[in-house]
């Protein structure tokens, strides 16, 4: 037995030499306690809401019927009685029916409820979720049972399929020809701005542009025949639905994406239902006003924005801190700056926006679209908040981060390494490239890290340069220049704004920026990560390398 | 033309598949838009947070219909949209008020012309209160001082306890709870203006960020009133019949009662666009317009929980623009 197992720590902390080490972990604690209790609740809240609920069919005393998931209940005082009595919110769907999704309803009311197997929930591409029976159904003409579910589920994907398909024609084929179209518009305003309306060039553009148009209309009515064929085709193919009250409606089955017998699912069909609700958020294009559907643009938006403030930040950053330690001569004016650098850091970063908006989007973008852009005025090209514009101002706005690090990281390389290069004959950048610059590595990346994680959580400048509530198309596609600098997106942390506080029902949308808190927060998680990979690697390959 | 055809069916398609019970509130006579081809490029808007829901179905909708288009909605408040539209920085700047004669003004000094006016829907602003709140009308008297504290509306004091508006029970005792909208919302402004009479806000007001947030504070506090749009109830909240005057009747809102100008907050929502006189628009605006106006458009509107405007309004407006539209 050693002897500081046996010696028994003494009661009394301060005759220990130790009197705050309670104050001290207990700080730690608190710290930890919040931490673990946020990624808790958004855990907790961000994971439960895909799960598909059971649904009730309540009839109420008055006769009526209502069926809906059951989201949550509480006591109260009905007005005129002296007891509590308790309610429960229903979430009845069927929107386009009711004028209401969710509705209160109170337990004294009800008459009878149960959980019968034959209610369905359709997730539906408008006017959100029907909540019903599933009555019959028709394809290519000929009735369907809807009670043999795997025929029923076959056509169903086929017209799921033939739908995704036609999307895919829209938007890449005839989009295409749109942008052609629109390309030739812009290139003939072009030469009228420089050559004057009716010109002899003019005139010769606009010919040569019609005999082009000619093929691309064409182009577009061939187009447009194939998908309207598709389009009859898809509207043969429906379903009768009947909700509690007794209503029928027909569905298009295309514009079904999803349906389940919330009742009568298995615990393997919940999962399935889980995952594709799951799959369908983070791929999918957001619907109905942000309120359905997936978050892939903002995902996207977000990563690159960050990758581009990334690419921007590192270059500037490492290469002021180089020469402010380096080779500015240490004095006043270097700590003058020093001092402003570190200042920086702590203005807000909505100055950064107003800045970002004033002098990047109006000033900078202005002159770029008057230059480059003539054609489409008073249609903003760079003249208004764009992907760059946000890229730049989170980079000014990290950009003390990287420095402050930077500068940190050369300081802590030993004088003596630096002499020893340069007694060899070696120049002080070759000294910087191969000796110092390797050392002080890890610490740079330390501080691109924190300032990619700074930049991914910002959102109140993004509002002003460039970040907007829809913008399906993503900054990088198919499309010739590929990738599209000027064009606004959506970013994470301003979709959990938009969708938590300007959603027309919030009652919908509240777990909904759960959700979004939680891809946001693993997203960053992600991001550092790979940093911090990166960042193991690049260190283990320099100090291989060093003597 | 063999596309337009193809066109007219498509669209046509697309109506009869949404047709719901709420369609049939829609005025038959607005006509079904027909997509051209050949519209890309890029349309942005900026302005009112309470539109921005609506622009957000429009752009999905108007987007749908017209791939290679892109359409880019960013919502801050109604007086965001003069500013972005004199910078040129948006293409329309939706505002759920009327531009103020010196927003006018500076757009003119600018440009040397007004803006084109769409009237693009019809909001009631609502009173909302929380779901256990007995209250069964307000005059707009009575909303003018519990929300003002210069009363223009001319009630004699101020209103600042629920036993003042003749509740009884847990409420009798409790002070009200005001909440409202930030002072660059266009809601705001319509409020000061028609309710308070131009007077000046309680600085008790609890100003809110967005139209829903209001809704959602009131839901959470079972003593508080506050003002938003219609289309933004949830269950968690009442809302409050009201009264011009004391003595005349008590409406709900709803469409008939907006339109018929007897529900006494019912406003129309705008959308401003650079219309260079005697110029034609360019594609990707003139459609976006006619699309706003047409049976689809205005279909979003119903969806997104504000009253879609006659086919008179939308003829009259299309007209003053030199928008053509088949019948």
């Amino acid at each position: 037995m050693s002897a500081s197992a046996t010696r028994a720590r003494p009661p009394d902390l301060a005759a220990g030499g130790e009197p705050f080490l309670f104050g001290l972990g207990g700080a730690l604690l608190a710290g930890l306690f919040m931490i673990l209790g946020v990624l808790a609740l958004i855990l907790w809240n961000g994971a439960a809401t895909f799960w598909p609920r059971p649904i009730e069919r309540v009839e109420l005393r008055s006769g009526h019927t209502l069926a809906g998931e059951p989201i949550r209940s509480e006591r109260f005082r009905p007005a005129g009685s002296a007891a509590e009595s308790r309610r429960t919110l229903y979430r009845v769907g069927n929107y386009d029916l009711y004028g209401d999704e969710f509705r209160w309803v109170d337990e004294a009311e009800i008459g009878r409820r149960d959980r019968p197997g034959d209610l369905v929930l359709i997730e539906r591409l408008e006017w959100g979720v029907f909540i019903g029976r599933l009555v019959g159904a028709e394809t290519a003409g000929r009735a369907l049972d809807p009670a043999d579910a795997e025929a029923f589920a076959a056509v169903h994907a086929e017209a799921r399929r033939r739908w995704r398909g036609m999307r895919a024609l829209e938007r890449d084929a005839i989009a295409e020809v749109n942008r052609r179209i629109e390309r030739e518009r812009l290139d003939l305003r072009r030469l009228e701005l420089r050559h004057g309306a009716g010109s002899a060039i003019v005139r010769a553009a606009a010919d040569a542009a019609e005999s082009r148009l000619v093929h691309w209309r064409a182009e577009h009515g061939r187009l447009s025949e194939r998908l309207e064929r598709l389009r009859s085709e898809d509207a043969r193919d429906t379903a009768r639905v009947v909700e509690s009250g007794g209503r029928e409606v027909a569905l298009k089955l295309s514009a079904i994406v999803r349906f389940y017998p919330a009742n009568a699912l298995g615990p393997l069909g919940a999962i399935r239902v889980y995952l594709s609700r799951w799959a369908e958020f983070l791929s999918e294009e957001p619907r109905e006003a942000n309120t359905e559907g997936g978050v892939w643009p903002a995902i996207f938006g977000t990563l690159a924005m960050t990758v581009l403030l990334s690419l921007l930040v590192a270059p500037l950053g490492v290469m002021t801190a180089l020469y402010l330690r380096e080779y500015a001569r240490q004095g006043r004016a270097v700590a003058a700056v020093r001092i402003a650098v570190n200042n920086l850091a702590g203005v807000p970063s909505i100055v950064y926006g107003v800045f970002g908006l004033g002098f990047f989007a109006y000033l900078a973008g202005g002159t770029i679209d008057a230059l480059g852009f003539a054609e489409s005025l008073p249609n903003p090209t760079f003249g208004t908040g764009g992907l760059l514009w946000a890229s730049l101002t989170l980079a000014m706005l990290t950009v003390p981060v990287v420095i402050v690090a930077t500068e940190e990281a050369l300081a802590s390389v030993p004088r003596s390494m630096r002499e020893g290069s340069l007694a060899c004959g070696a120049s002080q950048w070759q000294t910087i490239r191969r000796i110092v610059l390797p050392r002080a590595m890890p610490g740079i990346l330390t501080g691109l890290i924190l300032a990619m994680a700074r930049g991914a959580g910002e959102v109140a400048p993004l509002m002003l340069t460039g970040v907007v509530k829809l913008a399906p198309e993503l900054p990088i596609d198919a499309s010739f220049p590929y990738l599209h600098l000027e064009r606004s997106f959506m970013h994470l942390g301003f979709h959990i704004f938009d969708v938590g506080f300007q959603s027309r029902n919030s009652e919908a949308a509240k777990p909904m920026v759960f959700v979004a808190a939680l891809v946001l927060i693993l997203l960053v998680a992600a991001l550092n990560a790979l940093a911090i990979l990166i960042r193991a690697r690049l260190a283990a390959r320099f100090r291989g390398g060093q003597f | 033309m063999a596309f337009e055809k193809t066109a007219a069916v498509l669209a046509a398609g697309a109506i009869l598949a949404t047709a719901g019970a709420r369609a049939e509130a829609l005025d038959p006579a607005l006509a079904i838009y027909r997509p051209e081809p050949g519209i890309a490029g890029t349309v942005k808007s900026i302005g009112s947070d309470s539109l921005n829901n609506l622009m957000a179905l429009w752009a999905e909708g108007f987007g749908r219909l017209h791939p290679g288009l892109r359409v880019e909605i960013e919502g801050k408040g109604s007086s965001t949209a003069p500013p972005a539209l004199i910078a040129g920085t948006a293409h329309f700047g939706p505002m759920s008020r009327p531009m103020k004669g010196a927003e006018l003004d500076l757009f003119e000094k600018r440009y040397g012309y007004r803006p084109a006016t769409m009237r693009v829907a019809v909001d009631a602003l609502a009173l909302f209160v929380h779901k256990d709140n007995p209250l069964a009308c307000l005059t707009l008297g009575q909303v003018d001082a519990l929300f003002s504290k210069t009363r223009r509306g001319g009630a004699a004091r101020a209103i600042a306890r629920w036993s003042d508006l003749g509740l009884g029970g847990d409420f009798a005792a409790k002070p009200v709870s005001l909440y409202g909208r930030n002072s660059a919302s266009g809601t705001y402004g319509y409020f000061k203006e028609t309710a308070l009479a131009g007077g000046d806000f309680k600085d008790s007001v609890k100003e809110q960020p967005g139209s829903s947030t209001v809704v959602q504070a009131v839901a959470s506090d079972r003593y508080a009133i506050g003002y938003s749009g219609v289309g933004y109830r949830t269950a968690d909240v009442r809302i409050v019949p009201l009264a011009a005057r004391a003595g005349e009747p008590c409406f709900e809102p709803t469409p008939q009662t907006a339109y018929e100008g007897d529900y006494p907050l019912a406003r129309l929502l705008y959308v401003y666009f650079n219309l260079v006189p005697n110029r034609p628009l360019d594609p990707a605006r003139a459609a976006f317009v006619a699309y706003v106006y047409s049976r689809q458009g205005q279909e979003a509107v119903l969806k997104d929980g504000y009253y879609p405007i006659t086919a008179e309004v939308a003829a009259e407006d299309l007209a003053a623009f030199g928008i053509r539209r088949e019948p």
